[in-house]
């Protein structure tokens, strides 16, 4: 179905960050205003998503040319679903930044960056183009890069140095792929390419490039070997922009490697060994990571990288039902690993200190609080019924029935490092004394009550979104049915884009 | 119905906090009338389920999973449940005093509620990942319930220890319940059942059992993965009563009972829990003996009873099966008394050494009634209970083919050992003198002693009257367990025979081995000699061993230099796309195809790569952009021979700008130094060019495929017709592509706040916010 | 490089070469040229100026802040993008008047698009360029 205003996401945020630097000077107009806008925006991707659930995709041709001339935008259910669940982390960071968030950095254009951001992941996940993806994805590095060094620390600036160079190295190789399929099929529409790469007989050719797509998004959803960026630079910035980062750079490269690796380099036995090899690699390198570390960032960091895998072993294990399994774990992982961020942020606050051997007596101090960071959490270790635990049934599954044991092993093992490290993480920051030693933290009552609810807020509504992923797995498994479905059989993708008219 | 029954204790939990504040200080009382009321419900399902019925109650919770929550109440489940809820409502009421003014009351009924409704989960569920889904949360809430003295730094070890163990298993169970589900084709055990031929046949049959046999092995604490038991009677010693010696640790032997007439009967079943059992109940009821605090050696009594309970599940016979079952009642009666009787010495005395405990029964006389008869009933003393499941036991081994002497030597060791270590912990601390320095106990409250005292009654009452639980309870238990219908009997009197002969000399030589063998810290300390070879070591140093691997192996992943991030990147993508050239590219080259090579190309190109090569040798930064600089222009040239005029206006403006503010900046930069040694300076030219070289042929090849113009020609054809414009790359910019555009000029704006606040913005190194 | 030639050429030169790149910038369509190059001479002017008069004078010379070129550029791309949204298009579809205009030619929402991309290109280079040379 043609609908023109599909690409209203993107192009609210737009708006929203132009009205933001308006009010470049007035730090609390743009509080106001991001909260405000983040609300909109998140009514707008519901919108989206029932109107591509109820009614099916949704296309539009910028500039009325038909596809594949022009660009072409797709609203179908994995797009409208990733965009909504930025939508929903973009709404609890924004809540949580009005109050964590240093003035000195709102006054240097922090709230106009983030929309940006948003901007970009909205464009990549509704664009049918691959240099428009392109474009999109430098809107991301872009404006993350300037999240990364907002405020210009040294630490920061050395995490964020490593991140800039990685991911324009893979922008780089992105630039040579998309060259290279423009050059094997004249054409930069994704659903044109899909059908015309088929027609390449140098298929040599094709598998080469294929390397270079897998290396380029590889590298921006922190795969293994490719993941160094990730552990350097995500806890140097403020909790807030950790969080998004966390919830959604990563995952927009799944959402590309996803995308490519269904639509246009399929049937390649190779690359799928590859990908499982990769995504078992990358559980364990992550989770071995993970259990070194003492910083709570950086434990939460070879988390993602961790559970990166999980994403990746679905993909290449390429069955619909291991598809189901890395649909479910995205989203999943996008809302806990939001929360997660933010919680740290906020034990980090608490105990004055980001070492977990220097943390402790939360517990004590604050059952209640307790409680609530033991949600995302848990749900992270996938402590069944918790929204973790369906997807690794689905992923064990689906490697059982195609024989992929070694993935069966990483998954478990992977799991295993997650409980253990999560377990310790609890016994050390909330069950521990702290040590007589370690810096004062600002304790929850000197905290104001706008502060509070600033903080509560975000954490509640994204534990109670969890929450919802785990006990009512029932609706997202069907959700997440139904994308697997659509990116088995691209076929629907394709005729709405270039069928159309 | 059966949802409420279950989901009651999660419900409590979640309401511990408005509980407490309701009720305040009658909180304990309100969360124990729960299995108090769950008890008697389940008294009430004796007379249906000892028919024959079974109740099934179903509720469709994640259908596309197959995962339905069927709670299914038959023989074996109601056993479980009983003992559940019923040593539940026990150690729910002895706890409203033994922990009565603890600042963390509310939790540990929270925590004890949520075990209780996890573990009435387990044994209900039909339903096998629902049976793991319980099985996970009881896991959780025996961390949560060992650690709950956590300012102690043992306890939180012990706990996570525990976790990391069970956890483990846990997750292994669940791989193992996948797969037979993806075999069998559902979920559901009933259904399962159906097709054992075809599981049994499956070549991923043995897979199944590993799986299986870890998760339960590690619940179950069996050799070698036993030691986190000791370890979580950190716990307080309700919990240890509870979790960690009548119900949680059963869980895995209930798993086994239940998995029997699915995946038993084969050899690979039947001998290898002979084995783990079998080593299990020696070594664990050895180890009791060197113990002097009254909590260990109770620990390793109930890993030795456990290891008893596998190995009769491995022996397999219906005889076994039966002791299976009628064991599991005896132990859960005795060995929860006694731990509730080490509970209240510990708290009115303050101490657990066996070896300083004496004359007791002076001070507590009730304490010492409960003690005597759970010590008696452990040993297997005649008119209780655990003297008619020894019997069905001997029997049992004796009858057992071939090698029946040898397993019926093994559990008589066993039972001597735990006889010994019974009457320690339940006759030791209550005779002889009482010490000057325990005359001052105080009489304990009668909240303490009457459970200890219920239970013995029960071993006593069902020990002498075994027709009370014969037909009512044993039966379906056996039947569930066995897949067979055959009727049995239990009675006192088996007629003078070899079994009996046992027994005796069973008592005979356990009761001198009491009186001549005192248990001591000299002991104790020899035992720790064979530390350095024990299970508990050994996975530990595997463990310190895998956390120094996972640091070696961070740090040379992630070894903190960008280059080396780069090299690697570099690698593997050049060796991933050198294997897909390698694997078949087909390479031709059409001269004909090539334009020629006109002497302009040829002289910019020189230049290009002249540049190229100064700019990396070159030691100045300046020298260095600008020959970059000469790059681009180079470039520019190049799109004017063939006529793209707006590319090269671009990227000469592009290039200008750049190279001015690279000069602006670097001009403050000290020269460049080379850092790098020769060696990797050519390890690093090596891959560069092989990488180059792989993209210029890829390229190359590109170029020779047959190429699909539609695109640029309708560009081309349409750009005045349609767009009205005669400049095609300007239409493609704003028209065509004018979508690119856009972003790319969002991307401009962001780039500039971002050199924007980077250098005016320099927050000072105070803390944040 | 504050000769007295360079300031006196670029007195003459900030005017010439600002009405060169709207000149540029317009006559983008049909010749090479548009809004991207436009604006980065636009940028190159500005920054010539101000080697000759210091970064003040040019500052007093633009009297806005460059800042808010961004936003206002942006806001006319994007308006220009949308306006096909009124008369229920998809986005970016070239709307034009009947009849051409004189010295400009053709007006269409893709040359008001290309107006907002010189803006923001004008705005964003002058930033970039005052930031960075204001530190060194």
């Amino acid at each position: 179905m043609s609908n023109p205003y599909i690409i209203l996401p993107i192009v609210f945020h737009m708006a929203a960050a132009v009205i933001l630097m308006f009010c470049w000077f007035q730090p609390r107009v743009q509080k106001l205003l991001s909260i405000l806008f983040s609300l909109i925006g998140l009514g707008i991707s519901v919108w989206l998503f029932r109107l591509v659930w109820h009614e099916g995709f949704q296309v539009t041709q910028a500039g009325n040319w038909d596809a594949p001339f022009g660009i072409s935008f797709i609203a179908d259910t994995l797009g409208s679903t990733l965009g909504l669940l930025s939508s929903i982390s973009l709404l609890a960071v924004s809540i949580f930044s009005t109050v964590s968030m240093r003035e000195e950095r709102i006054k240097f254009g922090y709230f106009p960056t983030l929309h940006f951001l948003i901007m970009g992941l909205q464009g990549a996940f509704l664009t049918a183009d691959i240099f428009n993806l392109y474009v999109w994805f430098e809107v991301v590095i872009i404006s993350s890069f300037v999240l990364l060094t907002l405020g210009g620390k040294k630490t920061q600036l050395e995490g964020a140095l490593k991140y800039v160079s990685l991911n324009l190295l893979a922008s780089t190789f992105f630039l040579i792929g998309i060259a290279l399929v423009y050059g094997l099929t004249g054409s930069l529409n994704l659903a044109d390419v899909a059908i015309k790469i088929g027609a390449v007989e140098n298929r040599g050719l094709v598998n080469m490039t294929a390397g270079l797509f897998l290396v380029a998004f590889g590298i921006k959803s922190a795969l293994f070997p490719m993941y160094f960026w990730l552990p350097a630079s995500y806890h140097t910035p403020p909790a807030a922009i950790s969080a998004i980062f966390a919830g959604l750079l990563t995952k927009v490269g799944v959402y590309a490697m996803v995308r490519m690796f269904t639509m246009v380099f399929i049937g390649d036995t190779f690359m799928s060994i590859t990908l499982s090899g990769l995504a078992a690699l990358t559980i364990i390198s992550g989770g071995l990571g993970a259990i070194r570390q003492q910083h709570l960032g950086k434990i939460f960091g070879y988390l993602i990288i961790c559970h990166i895998g999980f994403l990746f072993a679905g993909l290449g294990i390429f069955t619909e039902l291991a598809l189901v399994g890395t649909i479910f774990y995205l989203i999943h992982d996008i809302v806990v690993k939001t929360n997660l961020f933010i919680v740290a942020g906020l034990m980090n606050k608490l105990t004055g200190s980001p070492f977990i051997k220097e943390q402790g007596g939360l517990y004590a101090k604050y059952p209640l609080l307790s409680l609530l960071f033991a949600i995302p959490l848990f749900s992270l270790v996938g402590i069944p019924p918790l929204s973790g635990f369906w997807a690794k049934v689905y992923l064990i599954q689906a490697s059982f029935e195609t024989r992929e044991f070694l993935l069966v092993g990483s998954i478990i093992f992977g799991s295993f490092l997650t409980l253990w490290v999560i377990a310790k993480v609890w016994s050390e920051s909330f069950w521990k004394d702290k040590p007589e030693a370690s810096s004062s933290g600002k304790p929850w009552s000197t905290f104001s009550t706008k502060e509070k609810w600033g903080i509560l807020v975000p954490i509640m509504f994204l534990s109670i979104v969890s929450l919802y992923i785990g006990l009512a797995a029932e609706n997202i498994i069907s959700l997440a049915s139904r994308i697997a479905a659509e990116l088995m059989d691209p076929s629907a993708y394709i005729n709405s884009i270039l069928g159309m008219k | 119905m059966m949802l409420l029954i279950v989901l009651s204790g999660f419900l409590f939990s979640a309401l511990t906090r408005p509980i407490g504040s309701i009720f305040k200080q009658a909180l304990p009382w309100v969360f124990t009338a729960l299995p108090v009321l769950l008890f008697i419900y389940f008294c009430s399902q004796i007379g249906v389920v000892s028919s024959g019925d079974s109740l099934t109650w179903t509720y469709k919770w994640v259908p596309s999973l197959g995962l339905d929550l069927v709670f299914e109440l038959n023989g074996l489940s109601l056993l479980f449940a009983l003992l559940i809820t019923g040593i539940g409502s026990l150690v729910f009421f002895y706890s409203t005093y033994y922990l009565k003014g603890h600042a963390y009351m509310d939790r540990f009924y929270g925590y004890l509620s949520m075990f209780m409704a996890s573990m009435l989960g387990v044994v209900l569920s039909d339903n096998l990942l629902a049976l793991f889904i319980f099985w996970e949360l009881t896991s959780i809430s025996s961390f949560f319930l060992i650690g709950f003295n956590n300012e102690d730094p043992k306890s939180r070890k012990s706990a996570l220890t525990a976790l990391s163990i069970t956890g483990l298993g846990g997750l292994v169970l669940l791989g193992g319940i996948i797969l037979l589900s993806s075999i069998g084709g559902t979920y559901s055990f009933s259904e399962l059942l159906s097709q054992r031929n075809s599981i049994l046949s499956s070549s991923s049959y043995c897979w199944i059992l590993v799986f299986v046999f870890i998760g339960s092995f590690t619940k179950s604490a069996q050799f070698p993965f036993h030691f986190w038991l000791p370890g979580a009677m950190k716990a307080p010693t309700p919990v240890s009563t509870y979790l960690h010696s009548a119900t949680m640790v059963k869980a895995g032997i209930f798993l086994l009972a239940k998995m029997t007439p699915l995946l038993g009967g084969t050899p690979a079943w039947n001998h290898t829990l002979m084995i783990v059992g079998g080593i299990t109940m020696v070594y664990a009821a050895i180890h009791s003996l060197f113990r002097v605090d009254l909590k260990g050696i109770l620990a390793y009594s109930t890993i030795s009873a456990l290891g008893i309970l596998v190995f009769l599940i491995g022996v397999g016979t219906e005889k076994a099966l039966l002791a299976v079952g009628i064991f599991i009642l005896t132990h859960a009666l005795y060995k929860a008394a006694l731990f509730l009787i080490t509970g209240i010495i510990d708290y009115q005395t303050g101490s657990r050494d066996v070896s300083q405990l004496k004359g007791l029964q002076h001070v507590m006389k009730p304490v010492a009634i409960a003690g005597f008869i759970a010590a008696l009933s452990s040993a297997g003393f005649p008119l209780f209970l655990g003297f008619l499941s020894k019997e069905i036991m001997y029997e049992a081994t004796f009858k057992y083919a071939e090698i029946g002497i040898l397993l019926t030597a093994a559990i008589v060791l066993t039972k001597i050992f735990l006889l010994v270590a019974g009457f320690w912990a339940g006759i030791s601390p209550f005779t002889g003198e009482l010490p000057e320095n325990l005359k001052a106990t105080k009489k304990p409250s009668p909240i303490l002693w009457v459970p200890p005292l219920l239970l013995g009654v029960g071993s006593v009452l069902f020990g002498v009257f075994p027709a009370l639980i014969e037909q009512s309870l044993i039966q379906p238990v056996f039947a569930n367990i066995s897949g067979l219908d055959t009727s049995i009997y239990l009675a006192l009197w088996h007629g003078f025979n070899t079994v009996l002969l046992l027994s005796i000399l069973t008592l005979i030589i356990g009761t001198a081995i009491y009186f001549q063998w005192k248990p001591s810290e000299g002991k104790f300390a020899r035992t720790l000699r064979f530390e350095k070879i024990s299970p508990q070591t050994l996975l530990e140093g595997f463990a310190v061993g895998f956390h120094t691997f996972a640091g070696v192996w961070t740090r040379a992943v992630q070894n903190g230099y960008l280059r080396n991030y780069v090299l690697s990147i570099l690698a593997f993508l050049t060796v991933i796309m050198g294997y897909r050239f390698y694997e078949g590219v087909s390479i031709y080259l059409d001269w004909n195809q090539l334009s020629e090579i006109t002497p302009s190309e040829v002289i910019v190109v020189t230049l290009m790569v002249i540049s190229i090569i100064f700019a990396i040798v070159s030691t100045s930064r300046t020298a260095s952009i600008v020959a970059l600089g000469v790059v681009g222009f180079a470039n520019c040239l190049f799109f004017l021979f063939y006529s793209a005029p707006d590319l090269a206006m671009t990227q000469f403006s592009i290039d200008t700008l750049t190279v001015l503010l690279f000069m602006l900046v670097l001009f403050k930069l000290p020269k460049n130094k080379i850092f790098s040694s020769k060696r990797i300076r050519i390890r690093d030219a090596v891959l560069s060019v092989l990488f180059g070289l792989l993209i210029a042929i890829l390229t190359l090849e590109v170029f020779e495929e047959p190429s699909v113009t539609d695109i640029s020609k309708y560009y081309a054809d349409n750009a005045y017709l349609l767009a009205k414009g005669r400049n095609v790359v300007n239409v493609i910019l704003v028209d065509y592509r004018g979508m690119d555009t856009l972003v790319e000029t969002t991307v401009l704006i962001i780039a500039a706040i971002g050199v924007f606040s980077l250098i005016k913005l320099n927050l000072n190194p105070s803390k944040e916010q | 490089m504050k000769s007295l030639i360079f300031r006196t050429a670029s007195i003459y030169l900030l005017p010439l070469l600002l009405l060169f790149s709207i000149f540029i910038l317009l006559r983008g369509h049909y010749l090479p040229g548009g809004g991207f190059v436009g604006g980065l001479m636009a940028g190159v002017a500005f920054l010539i100026h101000s080697f000759a008069f210091g970064l003040k004078e040019t500052r007093n010379i633009i009297k806005i802040n460059p800042g808010f070129l961004m936003p206002i550029g942006l806001t006319i791309c994007v308006l220009a993008a949308l306006a096909p949204w009124i008369v229920s298009l998809p986005l970016m579809t070239g709307l034009w008047f009947e009849e051409p205009f004189k010295f400009v030619g053709m007006v269409g929402s893709a040359l008001f698009f290309d107006i907002g991309v010189y803006l923001v290109v004008v705005g964003s280079t002058l930033i970039i360029m005052f930031t960075i040379a204001d530190t060194v």
